[in-house]
């Protein structure tokens, strides 16, 4: 695992110095503040049950874009990056498997993905003192929501790494994950609603049930509730996707 | 340390290397010869597990390139013909970088840093961004990536490509600095810097080997040498001493100006035919002005390999391999 952890490390680093990650940080931080000051003035003028409110902050705009958008461009660079400049050719030749160099990839997208959400806790933390609200607000839900948008964030993640491994195009690469991830929340509802007799397809309606993202995320994460065949959905997912990712890189020298 | 066993390797329609075959011991520096498109880079990237080969086999320090790739990549220092390397990374953290990818023990991964880029000569460069770096230092910041895990054998893609003079000679002298203590293969097509660095050499063309042997040794072997002798006399007495000369062969006579003319034949090989072409000169009362056996180049060899057709290239493998 030597390998998977050199390549997490510098990885990382290279996000964490890189613009990119600081400008959606900054957009995510200004665009999530405001709609969080607009979502606390509903609940203090209209007198909401403030138990409600982490979770009903899971529901903002904000959220899905952050879900719908970010994983794509996080890891478009991986791999169409390393293929356009030609660093490949010094990573595939070095004494490391294939899968710990995807590994140590996804994982660095992924804790920076975690780093980016990670300060709005604090938000909701800061929220529950006086002068906001001045109640201690529910974080039971938010740990399960958190945990849910992390394996959902894991698995686009997973899909981004295999994107990018596709093309040495970063565009491309962005653009092929956001359509997944846009395909996975939104394709199954549409499919579902499409089809007349639902109700008598078992097999069919259970499918869509288990790739209803969206739906999956309101009934579960978002309550608090944490369904274990909801992780294991979204593991099975990472574990498909870095396995895919694998083989497109392997390939080359199957070829 | 490394053996090419007829290795061929397809892309599609274009068969790019064709039934390759070499041998390179332990401490030889062997220079991959070949012009552009020859198929050096696809054979190097097979040797160095970036491709697989369509068949053939071809094997790193006793490991299997196809089978065995993580042990046989272990044993190779590459640096590939584009040095790409990350641009937003010291020189120093890159090569750290690279020395924990390959498995340099933490402990050791200081002084390994250190010992490649004294080796590569790129310690003046050590804080600044590979980026900012110029060609040639960007060309040893890859060297010392191939040196940094001190590999036994060194695979260097056209090391010299793209540098000035100086660059060039500088990377020559550090290429063979580490000949004492590396297997080398480096591909180039510029030809003095081969023989310069060198001691055996590897002609591909058009994907097939054309020739295998020590510089010196091809040369001779391929290409004819050719004995001038210019004195004052007519091209038809010239051409009249040379009648008869045991050795020589194609002779040809033109005046050189109003009273000398020269003397060109090409000499047959074990044979030194001049001391009897100068007796020949005295005896009929010329007084040779020049008098000399031309060796052939290295330069005439490769013309002759790569562009003789196969000819050339089946005298070549077939008088020397």
């Amino acid at each position: 695992m030597n390998g998977a952890w050199v390549t997490f490390k510098k990885e990382l680093l290279s996000y964490l110095v890189s613009p990119v990650g600081w400008v959606i940080a900054v957009v995510f931080y200004l665009w999530r503040g405001y709609e969080m000051a607009q979502e606390a003035e509903r609940f203090a003028v209209r007198r909401l049950d403030l138990d409600l409110f982490s979770t009903s902050s899971y529901g903002l705009p904000s959220t899905f874009l952050m879900v719908l958008l970010v994983p794509g461009v996080l890891t478009m660079r991986c791999f169409a990056e390393e293929r356009r400049t030609g660093s490949i050719e010094t990573l595939m030749t070095a004494p490391v498997r294939d899968g710990a160099v995807v590994v140590g990839k996804w994982g660095a997208a992924a804790v920076f993905f975690s780093l980016l959400w990670l300060p709005s806790i604090v938000v909701l933390w800061v929220l529950g003192f006086e002068p906001f609200f001045g109640v201690g607000l529910s974080f039971g839900p938010v740990i399960a929501a958190y945990l849910g948008m992390f394996l959902l964030s894991g698995m686009l993640l997973a899909f981004g790494c295999f994107a990018s491994s596709l093309t040495d195009n970063l565009l491309l690469a962005a653009l092929l994950a956001i359509l997944f991830d846009f395909a996975l929340l939104s394709l199954p509802r549409q499919i579902a609603a499409g089809v007349s007799d639902l109700e008598n397809r078992y097999y069919l309606r259970e499918i869509l049930q288990k790739f209803d993202v969206a739906q999956n995320f309101a009934d579960w994460f978002s309550r608090g509730l944490i369904d274990t065949s909801q992780v294991a959905f979204y593991v099975g997912g990472v574990v498909f996707f870095l396995f895919l990712t694998t083989v497109s890189l392997s390939s080359r020298r199957y070829a | 340390m490394i053996r090419v066993s007829d290795l061929s390797k397809r892309f599609g329609a274009t068969l790019a290397v064709d039934r390759v075959s070499f041998e390179v011991s332990r401490g030889e520096v062997v220079g991959f010869l070949g012009p552009n498109g020859a198929g050096k880079t696809t054979t190097i990237r097979v040797l160095t597990c970036y491709h697989p080969a369509t068949s053939g086999s071809a094997s790193i320090a006793g490991c299997d390139v196809a089978t065995d790739s993580l042990r046989a990549r272990r044993a190779i220092g590459y640096l590939p013909e584009n040095v790409p390397i990350y641009p937003d990374l010291r020189v120093v953290e890159y090569l750290h970088y690279r020395a924990a990818l390959k498995g340099v023990p933490r402990k050791d991964r200081r002084a390994a840093v250190q010992r490649a880029m004294e080796k590569a000569e790129v310690v003046d460069v050590a804080r600044k961004p590979c980026g900012n770096v110029s060609r040639g230092y960007r060309q040893r910041v890859g060297l010392a990536d191939a040196l940094v895990a001190n590999p036994p054998i060194l695979i260097l893609d056209e090391p010299t490509s793209g540098l000035d003079p100086n660059q060039r000679r500088r990377i020559k002298q550090v290429v063979r600095d580490l000949a004492t203590e590396h297997t080398i293969l480096f591909s180039s097509h510029i030809l003095s810097e081969v023989q310069d660095v060198s001691s055996r050499i590897l002609v591909i063309h058009r994907g097939t080997l054309r020739a295998d042997g020590a510089p010196a040794e091809l040369v001779a072997k391929s290409a004819a040498r050719t004995l001038r002798a210019v004195a004052k006399a007519s091209p038809s007495q010239m051409l009249d001493l040379a009648t008869g000369v045991p050795g020589l062969r194609g002779a040809r006579a033109t005046r050189v100006d109003d009273v000398c003319s020269a003397l060109v034949a090409e000499v047959a090989p074990g044979v030194d035919p001049s001391a009897d072409v100068g007796a020949r000169l005295l005896a009929a009362g010329l007084v040779p002005t020049e008098l000399r056996i031309d060796m052939p180049t290295l330069e005439e060899f490769f013309h002759r390999v790569t562009e003789g057709g196969d000819e050339g290239a089946a005298d070549t493998l077939g008088g020397v391999a």
